[in-house]
């Protein structure tokens, strides 16, 4: 009986110590966090007055050059309260919110120092400084407790997303903010992406039914469609409707995206064994070519390769037929199986809305003087790219290499016409 | 009995001078032709001997981009080859009559992650530095790093791993359309670790390491394929508690999670 007295106290011993001590340890840990999340709040508070005043003082000049520091504060203002935000436990919506918004801000000071029109600079900066104002307002009061230490995280996280009426006040701060974004900014250029896809509802194309979907993966992929699992249509927030089909075939498992107008492939993909690579890399390329040839691709041509441990994956972008120049944001993307060719996937999404493309003048350039006497070029072709105005522009697309013994390569993108730089990327 | 000897001995050094040659060419190039975007033993052969020769002053890692092209363009110029930067069965034999390559070395620095070089004529030696650099880098476009590649594969086990193979490429995809986004942190690292994002950052299970169809899957989604058909979340109706990500339109359910804007 002693012996198992003494047993139990010292384990209830044992066992008090552990736990005051974990209980310690998740308080230091609580007090870390808690420090590190007062830190980024004071950060973004204090950053955020930074950033109402850059607004403020942009609005003082005329000229682009007198206000181009504060542009570039604005830029680099919104950048850094964006990665404070980010860091704190917020509410998603919330903060993607802020997000959404100084993203927007910091971009379109950048680009209007660039190039942009000045009388709408100041009519879309004006309506920001002042969202701004009461943005900056409403932080404070939203962030007293916190910084005073008097409100735990959970508390404050409680609060913005709250439903009473004092934490509804601060919901609200999220909603507004996106409103503001969304009434007072442009597009940005990934969300001219997004909106291509997007823009897929506006194709002209006739409906084709469920039935008519299957059938035409069958023609173009007899060798997996034959066990379709299921189809279905998308869901009513889909941007454009299509049909997702399911299929298994032997060891073969996938789907394919196929547009309700149209009938158009958006996306194929397959998962199966591999087995040894047996197929080359030329006999692939020929059997993604055979491919693209039967789905009646036939304006595009091939850009590049990457080679994986199971697949090729191969890159197709169209050609312009009138002056042989590649449209960078049409392309066709083959996963092409190392073991038997089989076509393992497809990816059609931003071929089907071709862009409209526009004549434009080639202005002769030197490229002797354009490039420093060290930089070589490789190979010129001529491409369809974005520019930060996010137009598509004809331009020269060139592979330079720019250090003769390591063979720094990188890819220019150049406007034919204005000989702006629009891209250089290092390969 | 001498003479019984003397044949065995004979036959013994013909065996062994055939069966050298047959090692020696099994270390050699394997059949296939490389062309840029291949990777592999045989493009660590290929860069390594090019660099024996003063062709190629890259890093050897097994990945035909770029600077091996234009190398081994300019070895083919040299050697009154067609130019087409493609190493073909004659652009082969040719490089392996003028050159060396030392297989164990080039392979175990690169099991080490050591930085080195295999210039012909200096010391091996004199060539390596201690490193840490990961083995088996991905064939990715430019504007992935290894390193991105490797976090996107842990947040896809993490968070997808009992999903159907087209839900892992969509659960990446949608990580990458975040990254596209204004409303995200603009890198790959600042969208997964967003706080309260990612359930896998937040339970530890992002740690755990990724299988190959986890890596596979985000070689899909690097490579272009979006399965979520442009998605900026997704969410399991089961388990879900945030009464907001019902609000948001949604496009489609894979396995186990509804794909939403």
């Amino acid at each position: 009986m002693k012996r198992m007295i003494f047993i139990l106290t010292y384990a209830f011993i044992v066992l008090g110590i552990y736990s005051f001590g974990k209980t310690q340890e998740n308080e230091q840990l609580s007090i870390a966090l808690q420090t590190q999340y007062s830190k980024s709040i004071s950060d973004s508070s204090q950053k955020l007055g930074e950033l109402e005043e850059a607004v403020k003082k942009s609005l003082l000049f005329e000229d682009k050059k007198s206000s181009a520091k504060e542009r570039e504060d604005i830029w680099r203002l919104s950048s850094d309260i964006k990665a404070s935000i980010a860091s704190l436990p917020v509410d998603e919506s919330f903060s993607t919110a802020w997000m959404n918004y100084l993203g927007r801000l910091g971009n379109y000071a950048k680009e209007s120092t660039e190039q942009g029109n000045s009388d709408e600079y100041y009519a879309v900066i004006q309506k920001a400084s002042d969202n701004l104002s009461e943005l900056s307002n409403e932080w404070q009061v939203a962030t007293s407790g916190m910084l005073s230490g008097k409100m735990s995280i959970k508390n404050w996280e409680n609060r913005l997303s709250g439903t009473t009426e004092e934490e509804t006040k601060w919901s609200k701060m999220g909603q507004s903010i996106k409103q503001y974004g969304e009434a007072v900014f442009p597009l940005t250029a990934s969300e001219t992406d997004a909106q291509k896809k997007k823009e897929l509802r506006n194709i002209k194309d006739a409906k084709i039914s469920e039935d008519e979907a299957i059938q035409r993966f069958k023609n173009l992929l007899p060798e997996v469609s034959n066990d379709v699992i299921a189809a279905e249509k998308s869901r009513k927030g889909s941007p454009y409707p299509f049909y997702h089909i399911r299929f298994s075939q032997n060891s073969s498992i996938g789907y394919i995206d196929i547009t309700q107008k149209g009938g158009h492939i958006l996306s194929y993909l397959v998962e199966r064994r591999m087995g040894k690579p047996t197929k080359s890399y030329e006999e692939l390329l020929q059997m993604a070519n055979q491919f693209l040839e039967k789905a009646e691709y036939k304006d595009v041509v091939f850009e590049e390769a990457r080679e994986n441990d199971v697949a090729w994956h191969f890159v197709f972008i169209r050609e312009n037929p009138d002056n042989g120049a590649k449209v960078f944001s049409d392309p066709i993307h083959i996963k092409m199986a190392k073991d038997n060719g089989e076509v393992l996937g497809v990816n059609t999404s931003e071929y089907i809305r071709k862009e409209q493309l526009k004549p434009q003048p080639i202005r002769p350039v030197n490229w002797k003087e354009f490039f420093r006497p060290d930089v070589k070029i490789m190979k010129e072709e001529l491409a369809y790219v974005e520019n930060n105005q996010l137009e598509q522009r004809l331009a020269h697309y060139l592979t330079v290499v720019s250090n003769e013994k390591k063979q720094e390569t990188y890819k220019i993108v150049i406007d034919t016409d204005t000989l702006e730089v629009i891209k250089t990327e290092k390969q | 009995m001498k003479r019984v000897v003397t044949r065995f001995l004979y036959i013994l050094v013909a065996s062994l001078m055939v069966l050298s040659f047959f090692v020696s060419h099994s270390e050699a190039f394997s059949g296939r032709d490389l062309a840029k975007g291949a990777k592999g033993d045989d493009v660590i052969e290929l860069q390594a001997r090019l660099q024996y020769i003063g062709f190629y002053h890259g890093e050897i890692d097994g990945n035909f981009g770029f600077g091996t092209y234009w190398a081994l363009r300019n070895f083919q110029e040299k050697y009154g080859l067609p130019i087409d930067g493609i190493a073909g069965k004659g652009v082969k034999k040719k490089l392996t009559g003028v050159s060396d390559y030392d297989e164990k070395y080039v392979k175990g620095q690169i099991a080490k992650g050591n930085k080195f070089t295999y210039y012909g004529g200096q010391s091996l030696e004199s060539q390596v530095q201690q490193g840490s650099k990961p083995q088996n880098q991905t064939q990715a476009p430019p504007k992935y790093t290894n390193q991105d590649i490797t976090l996107l594969a842990n947040a896809v086990y993490g968070e997808s791993r009992g999903e159907p193979y087209e839900g892992q490429v969509a659960v990446a995809a949608v990580i990458l359309n975040r990254v596209e986004h204004p409303d995200f942190p603009d890198t790959i690292g600042g969208v997964i670790f967003q706080p309260g994002a990612f359930t896998a950052v937040s339970d530890g299970q992002i740690w755990l390491t990724p299988n190959e169809r986890a890596k596979e899957a985000v070689i899909d989604a690097i490579n272009g394929w979006d399965p979520s058909e442009n998605a900026i979340y997704y969410f399991n109706p089961i388990t879900a508690t945030s009464k907001w990500i019902w609000s948001r339109p949604q496009i489609k359910k894979i396995g186990l999670h509804i794909f939403c804007h």
